[in-house]
């Protein structure tokens, strides 16, 4: 699973030395910039300027190098490790256990010790300053810092030791007498270690791991983090190791290499006396290239976690996508159809790319070309299924899933003219995505379309087409016709589907059409086409209450539930009493019906006279004569005691209730309802009409007889009256108590000092007297206008006096 | 193989050890993919994240080979509960565990970190091989854990289980996530709705059967 992710180029060949003797050899190197500082086995550190330089226009490069100049340490032993330090102009170089300094250009030196413990200096221009040591078990052999935590290599073991703290904490046994320990530093709190068994260690400050080990061929002598790769060297590979799935990616060949590392993102590599560069292949390239290898995850896993230096979001983002539609097409090949789907909907590929797959689908006068370069090397879905049928309908359903899923919306979907083709493969499997699709796109062909629909049987997504192209009249001819069940499909919802679609209709005249075979059908329902028009709809004359109640004459059912839509629900302004007359009398009809015919059972009875009881008690607007009138030919006492008392007739109203039909409790309250809203002498005055009930005491008996009673009575509704009153009473103190108790809880005080300003002008009270609002806001007397609105904020107080 | 981006924290880690080829990998592999498959040696360790309601759970599968005893012992650190595996047909591995594995997390976890005891391969068993008895294992499983709560679990710490069928597996890490990662109903709801989603039908092993013995 190999990718190539660097390219090795030299740098600095042959290097020449001052002593030019066979044994020089390079231990170490640092580059800055421009600046590259090595430091060889004989004490020598030399310096040179490196430079980048493109062949070219492409995007390879060579390296021009010019040494600057040198300088022998004079110890006559290895350079361990080299430093540049540019913020200082210092680079740091370790000798035989001697931390020296030197000045980046002209090499000069000072120098400090380093002993067997770990300690941490600051380093300044010209000094190292002590600033903590920390004691381990064992002299530590190499060690990593990030921020206040250094990693150590110890004789046998790595741990992570905290400066600030002195704490430490083991990590892993590791055997530093047969192979090198690393350590490098990759990120925020997290280090690489070389562990045991050639593993690539990664290791946080806390001391714990949190991605698996890399596997490293044995002998690693150096290592360093490019993101995402890990570059690591022994004495006859350089090998690369994916960051992100731990795996093995590139190995290059390099005889002897001694050091490598990133310097600022740019990799360098040295040998005994050579130092190459590795050169990252652009991240593009990459991802091409395991594209190519059908290594889809792998190729967008490294495109999302790609270094993005120089790439706007935007332009990395269209990059990505086109990356996403080459996955898509891959997985697609492969088979692989939901992830394919996935990606197909991510990267918003262009429709007409996937439709193009399909042999005879994209119609000819769609003049679309598959984008150059290619997204894919497919012909056509016939060469992927390779004549399998369940592979080729497979392909087919995706299709159909695809195109139902983006709902019309897909890049390039508009430009699909005579969509009906895709409407075609669609309508040759029967499937159900098809509505959905029908009903959202706009795009098919209507005619071409509407034969293969035909063709198919499919009615109802006809309908829906029409529907969706403006042709209602076909679409409800249509759908009629599936109703009448003269055609059939099933996933026709039925009727009220046309009443809903009646109702929402604008086409007035087209309503009236369908609505005689609408209400024929159904009229209960039917009649929503009427009641359930949008609220937005604009009056017209086709559809004024007149013509409408005209017309539903012939619908007993339907034009009451019209009449009672107008009369309770719309509240008419106009024309009122017509139609509350017109109900009121329906209702009789319909009562005095029941009336006539035998055996009726009495709850519907009563269900009826309800409804009319209902609509002459609540409504002022109806005739009351002209019901009244039939109302008494039939003895309808209840009906006719409420229109007397529409007619203020209370003493009739009353008697009625009273003596023909003895429901004392109704007559009681027929005075309670119709004195509501009027003052107490009206309501007396009711209640002595109803007084009039002891005429109905039997003349034969005496007035002694009947004064216990009243005596009682009178006495009883006094206590009851008292009674409340004083319940009443002792509500409102306690009322007050808890009003008292709220202002007391609520009051806070208000500070007035010369800082105060007015809320409302901002300027500084002269005057004594101010206002505060219930919400703290303090103002003027004079910026008050209304004391119970806020100036401030508009919040309403409460107008009530307590 | 990619692995998931790591970059967020993990709310528990899981850590499973035992002997040599006592059959770790394919017990994650079975939990974590639904599949029994063959599995190359462990180099070091491997890591898979796994979902369990809002919480992220990182499942650690370490090599047994001894030369990798010390990284154990380093992956081992902060894990909130630990699978100790052991062969159900070869009695050392279930001595190993006793003398290697439950001192190396003992030392290097927290004394409230979970152990669980599974047997693995409980398929290849015979009764008459049986060299490990149910009341060892359990009376074992219970020693181990003495800072746990046992109120809140359902049975001792000990699963008898095989990757190759399927049995079992599942249930003990809903058993570890249960004890550490109790979820709310809401959370239990939603998680059901998801994983109902993508029950892969093809698959048709992975409908364990009920459980068997092993299980109290």
């Amino acid at each position: 699973m190999s990718i190539k992710a660097f390219d090795l180029v030299p740098a600095i060949e042959r290097i020449k030395l001052m002593s030019d003797k066979a044994k020089t050899q390079i231990e170490c190197f640092d580059v800055c910039g421009k600046n590259l500082y090595i430091g060889t086995n004989d004490c020598f550190v030399i310096h040179y300027n490196v430079e980048e330089r493109p062949v070219g226009n492409g995007p390879k490069v060579v390296f021009h190098n010019e040494k600057q100049g040198h300088k022998y340490l004079a110890v006559k032993k290895p350079v361990i490790q080299i430093k540049a330090a540019s913020a200082l102009n210092r680079i740091m170089v370790l000798i035989d256990n001697t931390l020296s300094l030197l000045n980046m250009f002209d090499l000069e030196i000072c120098v400090a010790l380093k002993k067997k413990q770990i300690q941490v200096y600051t380093v300044t221009e010209d000094k190292l300053v002590h600033v903590k040591d920390v004691h381990i078990s064992e002299p530590a052999i190499s060690v990593g810092v990030d921020g206040s935590f250094v990693c150590a290599a110890l004789l046998s073991q790595y741990c992570m030791i905290n400066y600030e703290t002195s704490h430490t904490q083991d990590l892993f046994p590791f055997d530093s007498e047969h192979s090198k320990p690393l350590i490098k530093r990759i990120s925020k709190e997290e280090f690489l270690l070389s562990g045991p068994s050639a593993l690539g260690m990664f290791v946080t400050s806390d001391g714990i791991s949190q991605r698996p080990p890399l596997q490293w061929s044995e002998n690693i002598v150096s290592m360093t983090y490019v993101h995402p790769y890990i570059v690591a060297m022994n004495d006859e590979f350089i090998t690369v190791h994916s960051i992100l799935d731990q795996q093995q990616k590139q190995a290059i060949p390099f005889q002897g290499g001694t050091y490598l590392g990133n310097f600022d993102g740019k990799l360098f590599v040295a040998s005994g006396r050579e130092i190459y560069a590795l050169v990252p292949v652009a991240w593009e390239k990459q991802v091409q290239a395991l594209l190519g290898d059908k290594r889809v995850t792998e190729a967008l896993d490294l495109a999302k976690n790609a270094n993005k230096a120089g790439l706007t979001r935007d332009k990395f983002l269209k990059i990505f996508k086109r990356f996403q539609q080459q996955a898509a097409f891959i997985e697609f090949s492969e088979g692989h159809l939901e992830e394919a789907m996935d990606l197909f909907k991510n990267s918003q590929v262009d429709v007409r790319e996937v439709i193009s797959l399909y042999p005879r689908l994209l119609p000819s006068n769609c003049n679309f070309t598959r984008s150059v370069p290619p997204l894919h090397e497919m012909a056509d879905v016939n060469q992927l299924s390779r004549g399998k049928e369940d592979l080729l309908k497979e392909y087919k359903q995706f299709l159909c899933t695809y195109l139902a899923d983006i709902k019309g919306t897909g890049t390039g979907y508009k430009q699909v003219r005579n969509r009906y083709s895709v409407v075609k493969t669609i309508c040759r499997d029967r499937l159900p995505e098809l509505i959905p699709l029908i009903a959202v796109d706009t795009g098919c062909d209507l005619k071409d379309s509407v034969e293969w629909l035909e063709k198919y049987k499919r009615y109802n997504a006809l309908g829906l087409l029409y529907k969706v192209h403006g042709e209602h009249d076909k679409a409800l001819a249509l759908w009629v016709k599936i109703c009448n069940s003269e055609v059939e499909d099933e996933s026709f919802e039925g009727i009220n589907f046309i009443i809903e679609y009646l109702a929402n209709l604008n086409d007035h005249e087209l309503v009236w059409k369908y609505v005689d075979w609408v209400l024929s059908k159904d009229q209960e329902n039917g009649v929503r086409i009427f009641t359930d028009r949008p609220t937005t709809e604009p009056p017209s004359e086709r559809m004024r209450p007149d013509t409408v109640i005209d017309y539903l004459h012939r619908f007993p059912i339907a034009v009451i539930t019209y009449l009672e839509y107008l009369v309770f629900q719309k509240k008419l302004e106009v024309e009122k009493e017509k139609y509350h007359t017109h109900l009121a009398v329906l209702y009789l009809d319909a009562v005095l019906k029941l009336i006539k015919t035998n055996n009726v059972k009495k709850e519907e009875m009563d269900k009826a006279r309800s409804k009319l009881r209902y609509i002459l008690q609540m409504s002022n607007l109806y005739r009351v004569q002209l019901i009244l009138g039939k109302a008494k030919e039939t003895e309808m006492h209840a009906e006719c005691a409420i229109l007397y008392g529409k007619l203020e007739e209370h003493d009739k109203a009353l008697r009625i209730l009273v003596h023909k039909l003895k429901d004392f409790g109704a007559a009681e309250n027929y005075c309670l309802v119709n004195s509501h809203g009027k003052d107490s002498s009206f309501r007396k005055r009711l209640f002595h009409i109803l007084l009039s009930v002891l005429q109905s005491l039997p003349e034969n008996w005496s007035v002694s007889l009947v004064s216990q009673f009243l005596n009682r009575a009178i006495r009883k509704s006094m206590n009851n009256s008292r009674t409340t009153r004083i319940e009443r009473m002792m509500s409102r103190g306690e009322n007050l108590q808890v009003k008292q108790n709220i202002i007391e809880i609520q009051k806070e005080f208000v500070t007035m000092n010369d800082d105060r300003m007015c809320a409302v002008c901002s300027r500084a009270f002269n005057d004594t007297a101010f206002v505060r609002y219930p919400n703290g806001v303090v103002t003027h007397v004079h910026c008050a206008k209304n004391k119970h609105i806020c100036p401030v904020t508009g919040k309403l107080f409460s107008t009530k006096r307590s | 193989m990619a692995t998931p981006e790591i970059k967020k924290k993990a709310d528990l880690k899981v850590i499973i050890l035992g002997e040599y080829s006592v059959g770790k990998t394919c017990f994650v592999n079975r939990y974590i993919e639904g599949k029994f498959g063959k599995t190359e040696a462990t180099i070091g360790a491997a890591f898979f994240l796994k979902q369990w309601g809002p919480y992220n759970v990182a499942v650690w599968d370490t090599a047994g080979d001894e030369r990798f005893s010390g990284l154990s012992s380093f992956y081992c650190r902060n894990a909130g509960a630990a699978i100790l595996a052991f062969d159900l047909c070869i009695e050392n591995t279930f001595e190993t565990l006793k003398s290697r594995f439950v001192p190396l997390v003992d030392q290097a976890t927290e004394d409230n970190c979970l152990k669980v005891i599974v047997g693995t391969k409980l398929d290849l068993l015979e009764p008459s091989k049986r060299k490990v008895t149910v009341d060892e294992a359990r009376k074992y499983s219970r020693e181990i854990n003495p800072n746990i709560e046992y109120a809140k679990l359902k049975h001792d710490p000990y699963f008898e289980t095989s990757s190759l069928q399927g049995i079992n597996v599942d249930e003990v890490f809903e058993y570890i996530f249960g004890h550490c990662l109790p979820l709310s109903d809401v959370e239990r709801i939603k998680m059901k709705n998801k994983t109902r989603g993508t029950v892969d039908l093809g698959e048709s092993t992975a409908m364990t059967p009920e459980k068997k013995g092993g299980c109290c």
